[in-house]
């Protein structure tokens, strides 16, 4: 009954649907949200393309894209999890891009989640009252800096019952995750032909246009080694014509481990890619007067078994939900990470979200997020693109339906989950 | 009409079962109070209207039944004897404290709730009434329909107001979160003036208003959060007290509202939500507030924020009611969900 609501809502503080879509002047809002194309690693448009050139080319596009002058952002977080001196990488790669030296910059690690925390890390800062004006990137070459996995890791570590789970592949993870809730191959296979069948759709109606960010590349010439600088606009890991049927064929990437439903087909592809979320107050927008895309609500993180590391959506979004009082009806779209279609038919399931709501333009099994399908790969994490590429994506599908409410979540390596809030304007 | 002495002390009416929402004093008569008020805390079920005598002990002299909860009262600026009560079911009746049992005048124009109502002191034959529906409504008692229909948020309107000052210029707040100002004579699409068959109570949510929103001669978001009390300043022309859902009261200044008046640094202290504040007919410095939280507290305000003066912490329910005398200065009357209404010099 609508009077108890509202005398609910003056006694709780400001939280469920109506207080999200109220605006005020110290909203943190992104002013502006793209991503590179995601390309196959190895394989893909920036197969020859280095993680410092991605990250100098991306910061060269926020700037060329953005309509802010540089010289007004105030912090700089960069998520990245492979290169081995990442803060060396970041910091030079902004300058040689033309940020002023006055910009500072960071980055951050939560693997597959790092785009999503620099976004958190910026937004928080901005909320603080330490800066007005930060920019948030995620940016991962697999190409030049395939996943490994863990180091050798203490004797204590390795007796310890769950820690030692952290050494294992993802793989594992997923099977794991397949075998204790029962997800059937056909499911999965199902699930990702969707993902495949939806990215091809989306990209064929040039949905994906609007968020992607054409980048400055590299590409070696096979024969002579020399190096030419090139343009990508476009993903390159979709696979047309995709079926259930045909992806049924594939046989499995893990045979060794739980019911070896996990395969090739059925998850998330090694990829390279960047995106850049850039953030201020609303108050600092309306100065500037540059077009607020969205606000940032909050954001959730949670720990779990890192043996189903996968299912870390189902904990991390009833947590952000109940931190901004919304019920799931009250989100307009989901943008849930797949880096298997093992977790993302379980955490659709077990959260009761409606498929036409999830992922409506395909996600990391059509687009990209790294697992190494070939089983000699140790282990593998998603990219760190994602949580910043999911913003991109998400908030670009909400201006066509002309929705306001998004939610970004996705499983964290060693057993993690993460999730945001944002609302369109 | 001076009053032979203060009341020294807390004075006390009950009316068991009744949650009271609203208390106004006459401007006619210095013993004379109206309380709005409501069965079953204003969730469902009846109203009443009760009109309270001060002498020689505090005591309810008479009611008016209604058939849904009341939420506001209004005395006649015009009429001595006349008062004019908001209730849940959108309905806007006015009462003659001479007759019994029926209003003179009832009008039906609101889609929901009548959450406010506010007599002008300039255009003494007018009154307004703010709803749940998002307008705003200007009414006249001889006229069977309303003068002018203002749609003037895309929420519940808590309360708007007159300014005591300038005439057609009214303030209102939302659920939406904004403080408006509103010129009547700026042009805007009203709002047809007939009258209008209320949705099923408490059937559907808010529906956005036919023709678009009056552009306000001002807006700003006042607080984070639902807004759900305003006052104008009697003395400062332009000034303004708010109170919302974030416990918060801020003090603005209509000529600069890009940031609270210089004096209107938050005045904080109540624990839950801020439901009426009140300023002083008799000092321009002074603010009464009720709150959630089961207080009523009096501010001064000055040029580094504000002083809380007094707790009046006698309450056991919500107050969600505060008037002062108009012809004592320094007593106030708060009225709340305990079913008690207090009188008391601050």
């Amino acid at each position: 009954m609508d009077r108890i609501k509202q005398l609910a809502g003056h006694l709780s503080s400001s939280k469920g649907r109506d207080a999200l879509l109220r605006n005020g002047p110290d909203d943190v809002v992104i002013v502006f949200a793209r991503r590179s194309p995601l390309t196959k690693s190895r394989k893909g448009g920036f197969k020859d393309t280095n993680s410092s050139e991605l990250l100098t080319s991306m910061f060269k596009a926020t700037i060329e894209h953005s309509g802010v002058d540089p010289k007004l952002i105030q912090d700089i977080c960069v998520g990245t999890v492979l290169p081995k001196g990442p803060t060396y990488e970041a910091r030079s790669a902004a300058l040689a891009a033309g940020i002023p030296q006055e910009v500072p910059i960071q980055t951050i690690n939560r693997f597959c989640s790092s785009g999503l925390m620099a976004v958190a890390n910026i937004a928080n800062a901005i909320r603080a009252g330490q800066i007005d004006i930060g920019l948030a990137v995620g940016v991962e070459s697999m190409s030049a800096n395939p996943d490994e996995g863990a180091h050798r890791l203490s004797d204590d570590i390795m007796n310890h019952p769950i820690a030692r789970d952290n050494i294992q592949p993802m793989g594992w993870t997923s099977e794991n995750v397949a075998a204790d809730f029962n997800v059937t191959r056909e499911r999965m296979d199902a699930f990702a032909a969707a993902s495949f069948q939806r990215a091809e759709r989306a990209q064929a109606l040039g949905y994906f246009d609007k968020e992607i960010v054409p980048l400055e590349g590299f590409a070696k010439d096979p024969t002579t080694g020399e190096r030419k600088r090139i343009i990508v606009s476009r993903d390159d890991g979709i696979r047309p014509g995709t079926t259930a049927e045909g992806l049924g064929k594939i046989r499995p990437a893990f045979p060794q481990w739980g019911h070896g439903r996990t395969t090739g087909g059925n998850a998330s592809q090694i990829t390279d890619g960047a995106a850049a979320v850039l953030l201020m107050t609303r108050r600092r927008a309306e100065q500037l007067g540059v077009p607020i895309l969205a606000k940032f609500v909050t954001m959730s993180v949670v720990g779990l078994a890192p043996r189903i590391m996968g299912i870390g959506p189902a904990y991390a979004i009833p947590n952000v939900l109940a931190a901004t009082g919304l019920s799931k009806d009250d989100v307009d779209l989901f943008e849930i990470n797949e880096a298997f279609a093992s977790m993302a038919v379980y955490c659709v399931q077990k959260l009761g979200l409606d498929h036409e709501k999830v992922n409506v333009n395909g996600g990391a099994i059509a687009l990209g997020h790294p697992l190494d399908t070939h089983p000699r790969a140790y282990s593998s994490r998603p990219l760190r693109a994602t949580g910043a590429r999911q913003i991109a994506t998400g908030l670009a599908e909400l201006e066509r339906r002309d929705k306001k409410i998004l939610v970004t979540s996705m499983c964290v390596g060693t057993g993690m989950g993460a999730a945001a809030v944002f609302v369109r304007e | 009409m001076q009053a032979a002495l203060p009341p020294p002390q807390l004075q006390v009416a009950r009316t068991p079962s009744w949650a009271h929402y609203s208390i106004k004093p006459s401007p006619f008569f210095d013993h004379a109070l109206a309380v709005a008020s409501s069965a079953n805390y204003g969730i469902i079920g009846n109203g009443r209207l009760h009109l309270l005598h001060t002498r020689p002990q505090l005591h309810v002299d008479k009611i008016f039944e209604t058939q849904d909860g009341l939420y506001d009262v209004a005395w006649s600026e015009l009429h001595e004897f006349q008062l004019a009560s908001a209730s849940g079911d959108g309905s806007v009746k006015l009462w003659d404290t001479n007759l019994k049992d029926l209003p003179i005048r009832a009008w039906h124009e609101h889609t929901r709730e009548t959450m406010s109502l506010d007599w002008s002191n300039l255009e003494k034959d007018r009154f307004l009434s703010s709803s749940w529906d998002g307008s705003i409504r200007v009414w006249t008692p001889d006229r069977p329909h309303s003068l002018t229909a203002l749609p003037a948020h895309a929420a519940c309107v808590y309360q708007a107001s007159w300014s005591p000052h300038t005439p057609a210029l009214l303030a209102s707040v939302s659920a939406d979160g904004t403080l408006k100002l509103f010129d009547l004579r700026s042009p805007f699409s009203a709002l047809p003036s007939t009258p209008a068959p209320p949705t099923p109570k408490n059937s559907a949510s808010w529906a956005p208003p036919p023709v678009p929103l009056a552009p306000p001669t001002m807006s700003v978001v006042a607080h984070a959060g639902e807004v759900l009390t305003l006052d104008w300043n009697k003395y400062r022309p332009m000034v303004l007290a708010t109170g919302g859902v974030d416990r918060a009261i801020k003090v603005w200044d209509a000529r600069n509202m890009s940031r609270p008046a210089e004096e209107g640094a938050p005045l904080l202290g109540h624990e839950y939500a801020v439901r009426r504040v009140a300023w002083s007919p008799h000092r321009a410095d002074l603010l009464a507030s009720a709150s959630y939280d089961m207080t009523a507290r009096v501010w001064q305000t000055g040029p580094n924020g504000g002083v809380l003066r007094m707790i009046h912490d006698q309450h056991t329910e919500f107050v969600a009611g505060c008037a002062w005398s108009l012809f004592e200065e320094g007593v106030l009357a708060t009225c709340a969900w305990d079913g008690r209404v207090h009188t008391f010099r601050v």
